[in-house]
């Protein structure tokens, strides 16, 4: 289960994240959603311990995580918005790396890696160094990453941005068998029809201020009834158009 | 390339071009100097930046101008000295001829170091940041490389370095004085241009043509020889040490007058106005037509596209032909199971066999840097060191030490861009890098070992010297590979695109000094200090280390910073402090006159109630958590403070019996004469002030401090060491004793009150039996 309590990032005088809380059940398919700089990879980073929250925490499973990070973890799979890897090393060896890390032996690792990646239609690119993948595999590689110790939970920050058609609706099937075997998700979007075809429930975050939660069809009805997702959130961002080239 | 329709785009782009890189430099610059935001400043700027080394920077320009300066000076004078016959006039302006072959020979290395030494300190793998963006813009290729070799002309700070003083110089002895440094600026120009064409060859041209593992081996090879032609071409204007180059220099064929270099240096010397015009037309005439055949060349190299395509192509095709000469040693890696390695380890281990820049910069450099200084210096440490074994600990200590700085250091920054992943496991990132400063606290072993195995052979006969003297190296060696793991927590910019901008110098320095500091610990004759530096070392380590440790939460965000707490840091501050206020206010009191009871109480008392005014002032200020207390919620626990004290000051006093049996008593009391007789005044010294300041440092701070990060006992034995060490000699293993009761004790009572119970029952039991029972 994630959970935020009044969330807050300011950097200096910008406030990137206001007080935000927020809970995400176990299971659940949650879609966060907002238009570019709306806070969406600062609230994912610090879940994640890499930036730290000027106020409140969040909480995966109970945990802070910022001051239990390692043992938040365990639990967590992460894709981050552009997965870089280290130069010199092959996906397989990254791969094999990652699950080591997270206490697999070292021969266990290097099967589980080949066969992950083989199921993720890499084989071919296994011996290849990671660095020159193209982002369609990079992000692959990523989910692989975020998956090779099947967490409970898998954090997402834009899974299918800059994709290209096959490789979103492959991802977009891995979420969703992760989603039927019980994981919880996390992900940031920009993309409304991969919100609208994998999420359970969707929050829209703009200029750092969660606006509007709840399923897909609660939002619609805040609309009209037959609104596409596309009117609420245009609806829901566009309230202050005035101070739109403010920050 | 018409010249008619590109003339004007060409000066125009140039200027744009300069104007772009200066503008970027400007924005470095204030970026680092401003460190903050104002408070009205809404705009998102990049990172804050983290202020440092801004001085250096400015110091460091006209000082290494000047030192290049004087070592061209004497360049040629030595060049004169070997190359014309003996008594010729050295204020005839005219060059001999062979003077004149020997300066353009002078020319041509200094012109081919600085080369080496641009293109190896960039990153020739990877494109440079401007390029892919600027060919987008609607300028023609040819226009845009014109403006590029013109731009780097202007902008090569090696470059300036290594030729503007020689041209300068020569300038001097042709006579032209003041109006020198002008001349050198004007004539160096056209090899600047050279320079800056042979750059953009290297690193635009062969990176299209290159694979980047073939690239990357390249780099290494040209770092090394950049370095190794520094060096030569620095060893011409050192006395003493120019006899190879200047050999090298008399061979020189006639045929380099021809050259550019020649025909510069000859241009310069040349007074009769009209033959020096005509030198400086053959001069640009032979720039431009090489200039020009280099631009055919890169247009040729460039035909398919300039950057993008190449590099990607490149990049793609790799893999494929990488894979069967890097396939052989993964199954090697495999089986590989003697030494159990970490996951880390083994990956650090792997980067470092692919990549041939970093082994070359870790491990190799430093042979080359610290050999290059041992025969250029003038300390004769090279002829000395088989002699000396102190000598020689000390190089291997400063070779390891050196290596540690381009390996341990760099151990965020070898994570570089991909640190979002230790990010990702569940374990500690302090982990991590614990188990990178062990492995390179082991490998770079290898220089001392080697080294003292030579010595071992070498020597005449193995000593107590030599064995001490390397053991104090070989221990020194893995505490340094921690303190440069720490100190690079704080001196590298992991996520910093730009090479150079990768390692903050302040750090660098600040870890070479401490690495000088350690030295002396290997060079000292006295067994006492180094027990002393090397109690320090380590106290010291683990202080950064736990700096560090504070930091790692912090490291990938911009402006957050982890919230003061007590650390051993502040301790090794509050002790420096206390030493430093206790002897100025001594110094005030006593003045010339005589050493009384009452001064030292005085003095005493001054010291440690400024130590912990200020020390408190500050942690206020911070509101820092874990400030000791005087009184613990429970009691404070006077009774154990009574108990352990009377266990301490058994050991003490059974101590002083012994020594006492065996006649060692009263030279060891004369030796130390700060126990000079204070007369009454010694109790409320011992029994009150002592016991109250020195409790505050040593347990509040510094055994409160260590015991944040680490165990009782590691934190007990290190605050013991080091309150011991500042303890008179023949003192020190019964204060080692106390001060590790007191530490317990202060572990069990949580509050300032107990131990100092302990160190004043302590005092008045030693006092007690030397007064009435010896």
């Amino acid at each position: 289960m994630i959970e935020f309590q009044e969330l807050t990032r300011t950097y200096g005088d910008f406030t990137a994240v206001r007080p935000l809380s927020l809970q995400v059940r176990s299971g659940e398919v949650f879609g966060f959603l907002g238009p570019n700089g709306a806070g969406k990879t600062t609230t994912i980073r610090m879940m994640m311990g890499i930036l730290v929250p000027s106020g409140g925490r969040a909480l995966i499973n109970g945990l802070d995580c910022h001051s239990q990070r390692a043992e938040v973890q365990r639990h967590v799979g992460y894709l981050p918005d552009n997965p870089i890897y280290y130069d010199f090393l092959r996906g397989r060896e990254i791969l094999q790396f990652v699950a080591e890390m997270h206490g697999m032996a070292r021969r266990e690792a290097a099967g589980h890696a080949v066969r992950m990646l083989a199921d993720f239609g890499l084989e071919e690119v296994v011996d290849e160094f990671a660095v020159n993948y193209s982002m369609g595999m990079k992000k692959k590689l990523g989910l692989a990453c975020a998956l090779i110790h099947d967490p409970q939970v898998l954090i997402l920050d834009e899974p299918i941005n800059g994709l290209d058609p096959r490789a979103a609706r492959e991802v977009q099937d891995r979420l969703r068998q992760a989603a039927a075997s019980g994981k919880t998700i996390f992900m940031s979007t920009h993309l409304l029809d991969m919100a609208e075809k994998v999420c359970t429930r969707v929050g829209i975050i703009h200029r750092g201020e969660l606006t509007a939660t709840g399923t897909l069809e609660e939002l619609r009805a805040r609309v009209h009834q037959n609104a596409s997702l596309e009117e609420v959130f245009l609806k829901v961002t566009d309230e202050e158009p005035a101070q739109a080239d403010a920050p | 390339m018409n010249a008619g329709s590109g003339a004007a785009p060409l000066i125009r782009s140039t200027a744009l071009l300069i104007r772009l890189r200066l503008r970027r430099l400007a924005n470095q610059m204030t970026a680092l100097s401003q460190g903050r935001k104002k408070p009205g400043d809404k705009a998102r700027t990049g990172n804050p930046g983290k202020k440092s080394s801004k001085i250096i920077l400015y110091l460091a320009w006209p000082l290494m101008l000047f030192v290049f300066g004087s070592i061209s000076f004497t360049a040629i004078t030595n060049l004169h000295g070997a190359l014309d016959p003996p008594g010729s006039f050295w204020v005839t302006v005219e060059f001999s001829n062979a003077l004149s072959i020997g300066v353009a020979y002078l020319l041509i290395v200094l012109w081919t170091a600085s080369l080496l030494v641009t293109v190896a300190s960039g990153e020739l793998a990877k494109p440079e940041w401007d390029l892919e963006w600027l060919i987008t813009l609607p300028v023609r290729s040819d226009t845009l490389l014109w403006a590029r070799i013109a731009e780097r002309s202007v902008v090569n700070p090696s470059g300036a370095l290594a030729l503007l003083p020689a041209c300068t110089a020569i300038a001097w002895f042709s006579g032209y004085r003041w109006g020198a440094p002008l001349v050198g600026v004007l004539a160096a120009w056209p090899l600047l241009l050279l320079a800056a064409l042979v750059r953009t060859l290297i690193d635009t041209g062969l990176r299209l043509r290159l694979r980047s593992a073939q690239l990357r081996n390249l780099h290494a090879v040209l770092s090394v020889l950049s370095i190794v032609l520094m060096y030569l071409s620095f060893s011409i204007g050192l006395k003493g040490k120019s006899e190879f180059m200047l050999g090298l220099a008399e061979s020189m064929p006639g045929w380099l007058l021809y050259t550019p270099m020649g025909l510069t240096a000859r241009m310069i010397n040349e007074r009769a106005f009209a033959d020096a015009i005509l030198l400086l037309l053959a001069l640009l005439a032979e720039v431009g037509v090489i200039t020009w055949l280099g631009v055919r060349l890169l247009r040729h190299v460039l035909r398919h596209g300039v950057v993008a395509g190449g590099a990607r192509e490149g990049a793609r095709t790799a893999p494929g032909v990488a894979d069967t000469a890097l396939a052989p040693d993964a199954p090697a890696a495999a089986g590989f199971p003697r030494i159990t390695l970490s996951a880390v380890q083994r990956r650090e281990l792997t980067l470092l066999r692919r990549d041939r820049n970093f082994l070359v910069q870790s491990l190799v450099l430093p042979l080359l840097i610290v050999g290059g200084q041992m025969l250029l210096g003038t300390s004769g440490a090279a002829s000395t060191m088989w002699t000396n074994p102190n000598v020689l600990a000390s190089v291997a200590f400063g070779l390891a030490a050196y290596s540690l700085s381009m390996s341990a250091f760099q151990t965020l920054n070898s994570e570089g861009q991909a640190l979002w992943l230790l990010y990702t496991f569940p374990c500690s990132i302090e982990d991590v890098l614990k188990d990178k400063a062990k492995l390179w606290g082991v490998l770079t072993l290898a220089y001392p070992l080697g080294l003292f195995a030579v010595g071992a052979l070498v020597t005449p006969s193995l000593d107590w010297k030599f064995l001490g003297a390397m053991l104090t190296a070989l221990l020194g060696i893995p505490i340094y590979a921690f303190i440069a793991v720490a100190l690079g927590v704080f001196g590298s910019n992991p996520l910093e695109q730009q090479q150079n901008q990768k390692v903050k110098p302040a750090y660098v320095y600040l870890y070479m000094s401490l690495s000088a500091l350690y030295v002396y610990a290997i060079i000292t004759p006295q067994p006492a200090q180094r027990l002393i530096f090397m109690v320090l070392s380590i106290l010291l380590a683990a202080a950064l280390w736990q700096k560090a440790r504070d930091q790692l939460g912090f490291l990938l965000d911009p402006d957050a910073s982890p919230p003061p707490r007590v650390s051993t840091s502040d301790g090794l501050i509050a002790v420096m402090l206390f030493f430093v206020s206790q002897a100025v206010a001594a110094a005030v009191i006593i003045g010339r006159g005589r050493v009384t009871g009452a001064a030292v109480l005085v003095a005493f008392s001054i010291g440690g109630a400024v130590t912990y005014a200020l020390m408190r002032w500050v942690y206020a200020r911070a509101k820092t958590e874990g400030v000791p207390r005087m009184l613990g919620e429970d009691a404070s626990r006077p009774l154990l403070g009574v108990v352990a004290g009377l266990a301490a000051g058994a050991a003490g006093v059974l101590y002083l019996f012994s020594l006492d049996a065996l006649d060692l008593l009263e030279s060891a009391l004369q030796a130390s004469k700060s126990y000079a007789n204070l007369g009454l005044w010694t109790l409320p010294l011992a029994l009150i002030a002592a016991p109250v300041f020195e409790e505050f440092i040593f347990r509040g701070l510094i055994f409160g401090g260590l015991r944040r990060s680490f165990g009782v006992w590691p934190a007990t034995l290190a605050s013991a060491a080091i309150f011991a060490i500042v303890h008179p000699a023949f003192s020190i293993i019964p204060v080692f004793i106390l001060g590790a009761c007191a530490a317990l004790v202060y572990e069990r009572s949580r509050s300032l009150l107990a131990p100092m119970i302990v160190h004043a029952v302590y005092n008045g039991c030693v006092i007690g039996a030397q007064t009435f029972l010896l």
